[in-house]
């Protein structure tokens, strides 16, 4: 390892090696690959929120022009879908998948219930549509009810999300307190939306198969339906070099996966899957509608007596997808008294997934409101309350973290954003006729590693590859591993291409968590580090180029594999931060703008400060949307999310962008890992929507408990 | 989406435009910017068997000036309404309004003409043309007519219109030099229809209000004209109290949907924040020339 401050390449603000491919559209998409003689597939989705198929006439479909099948439970291969010795992290911890055309059960609205593959996928589509289905209809549970919620099950417990949990004694804490606050809040269900459709392409080769997929995780896809099909793994190659986008949504693999490889096998052509945003809405998942309730209590000094938050969140009636929504309560700050209770309620629906800071941003939005106002009850500021409640060790745990540079967050943000300026009192600031609000919130997402191998290859010419079955959804993992690269083996970042996104590649993790970095950059720069041994130990001078070639090499390759190690259990880590934002709300029209927004974060080493950046004012953008826009409109009636695309869906755009200024404290994690970097995508949407909210009521003075906070919530009395 | 199959036209005069109209009745339609026809034929919410493009047809084009009103053709767009100089000098509100319309890719395409004919009551033009009495001429099988844009709309997309008719102008009067003016508009994000929006033209006489016109776009299932609360503000110094009272009796004719724009309850409201805030902005304007 070569120390940081030597380092020429990381650190600095290199633009995305991969940007000229996107911009001039030559990244090719899973949906964009033309194996020969591809056909098109459109999915048929249920139109009732359960029951049974009792009828299915494809007769029609079938006689239209172009069409090549139509694929139903009543003509799909039975398919053994083999029990998985270990359920990938990405998956819900019980219950069971959805299996595709394999019965006549309906689970909810929007479940494939045909497929039609086509010639073109007009073609496909038309004959979609002339598909005639009858259902029997059973009493479907379409509302979300918290009283009918319940414990998580034993798996879903084990794997982190139990159902009650803390430490000391809660209820005794609340009681000796001061003052307490006692708040129930709200958030919507928010759909990922990324700008790519998930695709899949299916080829069957014999009985080899190769996906193109819109994947975070293509090692996973390969085992997942090598265990749907029962088919050897070997079998199976998963191709994704570009990711459009996916927050989580393609993390694990869904459905249409295994639609697109049965549509294949009985077509013996290869056959694209591309959702359509509409689908989008029942076939890959959601931030789930959750309800928490947040107790605090406090001593006269500020000093927290006791955490109490409960949270009921909706979840599928077949599969258990639970978050780690009260993991907050116990980490953020120090209290002697935690207690926490989570609940499920099931409905209906497709299966909630993991979507940007799952669970954590959730939990986070209801402590860091409750915070809020708990500080208005204290008469603090809301800095200091955090501030006396700062948490020098990780109290879940025991365990001291690795890094901790919150503080330092609080005071940075506070300074840059102008927090002095502030007028403690609500509605006591005003520009022109609108109310202004500051408010602000903690940052906090756990910081993880995962083993990861890395194969790296000089070549005589003088340039070296870099290959691992990794993503890049979007964060810059091309450019921020091929700096790591760069730096290690001290060749300039144009000499080095990094080939990820294909199954056959060293062994990877998931592309999610915020732990590509220092899992896969790890395993890099070891792999850097073998080849650079391997070199030295050849005879002659000068450039890598020089040496390969006076010892008549063409090439000259090594790999390696970087795991975490026992520091994982002397040590806790997280990444920090603390968010400051101004609100401008008009009375008049209850319109609410945030003006700037100013985000210190503790990442620990900053590989590339502009990709970096990119990362956190997508985050804080992402933030905004969910406290203001963001909510899928259900209507119990159907079971349905009714504004299933982007014009009633709304999404922030440019011109919702206030002033977004980010900073990094100077922060380095080499217990974590070498690299001394801690993960950065997940904690830069943590904390944004409850420091918009506490700005909203200091602004008007009203407290608004759930997200989004909307116009006609602001106006009237 | 792919629309349906249709046979495309392409008349070069308002004659060939209006028998080709007529000869196919209801399965023909007009094809202007096409910014609310074609997503429509792409959603298959709209299968006409024959477009009739007006694009070949100069004499629907253009801004003139025709004695003491401002003639307007059918298929001049947005934004050469944005642009022309000569709307700037008269009627500067119509630049205002087509400005809060959608985005500039939709106002380079979309038509005048076509904002105000096809009775969707999210278009912004259809009142801010009975808030100036302006009259549409339509050109038909049986000759031209005139129909006053405060008469013309009857129910979303339904309007006086007959089959085989064209939208060929409008006529807008030129309110005096100095007037005051307004169009407010909420949307919930840029480039929606209206939240609410209240257009607003009026004159002064010394301090008080001479003359006063104010409609609504998007309360209710056709632009309205507030003719109620128009009335009430002539004579007054649109005092706080005025204010409030127009606002009230504007609120008093809407009938908004509750939707994605909000419920029906803040919608009301907010056309009332509207009216109040564009009579203000209007006055303010009408003082300073």
């Amino acid at each position: 390892m070569n120390a940081p401050a030597l380092s020429a390449v990381i650190g600095q603000p290199v633009s995305r090696v991969d940007g000229p491919a996107k911009v001039t559209g030559t990244a090719r998409y899973a949906a964009e690959f033309v194996p020969d003689g591809l056909a098109y597939a459109s999915v048929v989705s249920a139109t009732i929120p359960r029951g049974r198929i009792r009828a299915l006439d494809t007769s029609a479909a079938e006689g239209m022009p172009g069409v090549l099948a139509v694929v139903s439970h009543r003509n799909a291969p039975k398919l053994p879908y083999l029990e998985r010795d270990q359920r990938p992290p990405v998956d819900p911890k019980s219950g069971d998948q959805l299996r595709m055309f394999q019965d006549d059960k309906v689970l909810f609205n929007g479940q494939p219930v045909a497929v039609v593959i086509a010639d073109s996928q007009q073609e496909a589509d038309a004959a979609a549509r002339c598909i005639g289905i009858a259902y029997d209809e059973t009493e479907p549970t379409t509302t979300f009810d918290p009283g009918r919620g319940r414990p998580p099950s034993e798996e879903t417990a084990k794997g982190g999300r139990p159902g009650a949990a803390g430490r000391g004694d809660g209820a005794a804490g609340l009681a000796e307190a001061a003052t307490t606050v006692d708040v129930t809040y709200v958030q919507a269900r928010e759909h990922h939306n990324a700008i790519e459709p998930h695709a899949t392409i299916a080829q069957w080769d014999g009985d080899s198969l190769t996906l193109y997929d819109k994947s975070q995780w293509v090692q996973n896809v390969v085992v997942e339906i090598a265990h749907v099909f029962g088919i050897e793994a070997g079998k199976i190659r998963v191709i994704s070099p570009f990711v459009g986008g996916a927050f989580g949504s393609a993390l694990r693999t869904w459905p249409h996966v295994t639609i697109a490889a049965i549509a294949a096998k009985m077509t013996g052509r290869p056959v694209r899957v591309e959702l359509s945003r509409r689908q989008l809405y029942h076939s890959v998942g959601f931030r789930p509608h959750t309800l928490q309730r947040v107790r605090l209590g406090a001593a006269p000094d500020g000093r927290l007596t006791a955490i109490l938050q409960d949270a009921a969140a909706q979840v599928a009636t077949y599969e258990e997808y639970a978050e780690t929504t009260l993991q907050p309560a116990e980490t953020t700050y120090s209290c002697p008294n935690v207690a926490t209770a989570y609940r499920l309620v099931e409905m209906d629906t497709n299966s909630p997934c993991p979507m940007r800071g799952p669970g954590i941003v959730t939990g986070l939005y209801a402590l860091e409101a409750a915070m809020d106002e708990l500080a208005v009850a204290l008469n603090v500021d809301p800095v200091a309350l955090r501030l006396k409640n700062h948490a020098d060790i990780n109290e879940k745990t025991g365990l001291p973290w690795s890094s901790k540079a919150l503080k330092a967050c609080y005071e940075t943000a506070a300074e840059r954003f102008g927090w002095a300026d502030r007028i403690a009192a609500p509605r006591s600031m005003r520009i022109g006729t609108d109310l202004v609000g500051y408010g602000m919130a903690t940052a906090i997402y756990h910081a993880d590693r995962a083993p990861a191998e890395a194969e790296v290859i000089l070549f005589a010419n003088g340039t070296a590859v870099v290959r691992t079955a990794a993503s890049d959804m979007g964060p810059g993992t091309y450019t921020s591993i091929t700096q790591i690269a760069a730096d290690e083996l001290g060749l300039p970042v144009e000499a080095i291409r990094f080939e990820l996104g294909d199954s056959t590649l060293p062994m990877a993790p998931v592309h999610g968590g915020s732990i590509t970095l220092v899992s896969v950059g790890s395993a890099v720069a070891e792999a850097c580090a073998a080849v650079r041994q391997k070199l030295e130990a050849l005879t002659g001078e000068g450039s890598i180029a020089e040496r390969l070639r006076a010892n008549g090499l063409d090439r000259l390759a090594a790999s390696a594999k970087a795991s975490p190690g026992e520091e994982t259990k002397r040590y806790a880590s997280s990444a920090f931060g603390a968010v400051f934002v101004e609100v401008r709300v008009d009375e008049g029209l209850g319109t609410l703008r945030v003006k700037r927004m100013t985000g210190a974060y503790d990442v620990g080493r900053v590989i590339n400060p502009k990709i970096a950046r990119s990362q956190c004012i997508g985050g804080m953008m992402g933030g905004l949307g969910m406290a203001l826009m963001e909510a899928a409109e259900w209507d119990p009636r159907f079971g349905k999310v009714m504004n299933a695309n982007l014009a009633e869906y709304l999404v922030p755009v440019c011109a919702d962008t206030p002033a977004l200024d980010v900073t990094f404290v100077p922060s380095e994690d080499t217990v974590l890992n070498p690299l001394g970097a801690k993960g950065l995508a997940e904690i830069a949407i943590c904390g944004v929507a409850p420091a918009i909210a506490n700005a909203v009521f200091h602004a008007t003075g009203r407290r608004q408990r759930h997200i989004p906070i909307r116009p006609e919530d602001l106006i009237g009395t | 989406m792919i629309p349906g199959p249709f046979h495309y036209h392409r008349p070069t005069s308002v004659a060939e435009a209006v028998a080709l109209l007529a000869a196919h009745g209801d399965d023909a339609r007009p094809l202007a910017g096409g910014h609310s026809l074609i997503p429509m034929m792409k959603l298959r919410m709209a299968v006409p068997d024959h477009l009739v493009d007006l694009a070949a047809i100069p004499d629907l084009k253009g801004i003139c000036e025709d004695g003491d009103r401002i003639v307007i053709g059918a298929t001049t767009t947005q934004r050469e309404v944005i642009g022309s100089d000569l709307l700037a000098a008269r009627l500067p509100i119509l630049a205002e309004t087509a400005r809060q319309i959608a985005d500039p890719q939709i106002r380079t395409k979309g038509t005048f003409g076509g904002n105000v004919a096809n009775g969707d009551p999210g278009n912004d033009m259809p009142a801010l043309m009975q808030c100036l009495d302006a009259v549409y001429r339509l050109a038909g099988p049986d000759g031209s007519r005139t129909v006053p844009a405060r008469d013309y709309y009857q129910g979303a997309y339904f309007t006086a219109l007959e089959p085989g008719e064209l939208l060929t102008a409008v006529e807008i009067p030129v309110p005096p030099a100095g007037h005051g003016y307004a169009y407010e508009k909420l949307k919930r994000k840029v480039g929606d229809y209206a939240t609410a929006a209240a257009a607003v033209v009026l004159t002064l006489d010394g301090g008080t209000v001479a003359t006063a016109s104010i409609a609504l776009t998007n309360v209710a299932s056709t632009p309205l004209h507030a003719a109620a609360a128009s009335a009430l503000v002539i004579g007054t110094g649109l005092d706080a109290a005025t204010l409030k009272a127009a606002a009230d009796a504007a609120k008093a004719i809407t009938d908004p949907a509750t939707d994605g724009r909000g419920t029906a309850e803040y919608r009301r409201e907010m056309a009332g924040v509207m009216v109040a805030r564009a009579l203000a902005k209007a006055m303010r304007r009408a003082k300073g020339a």
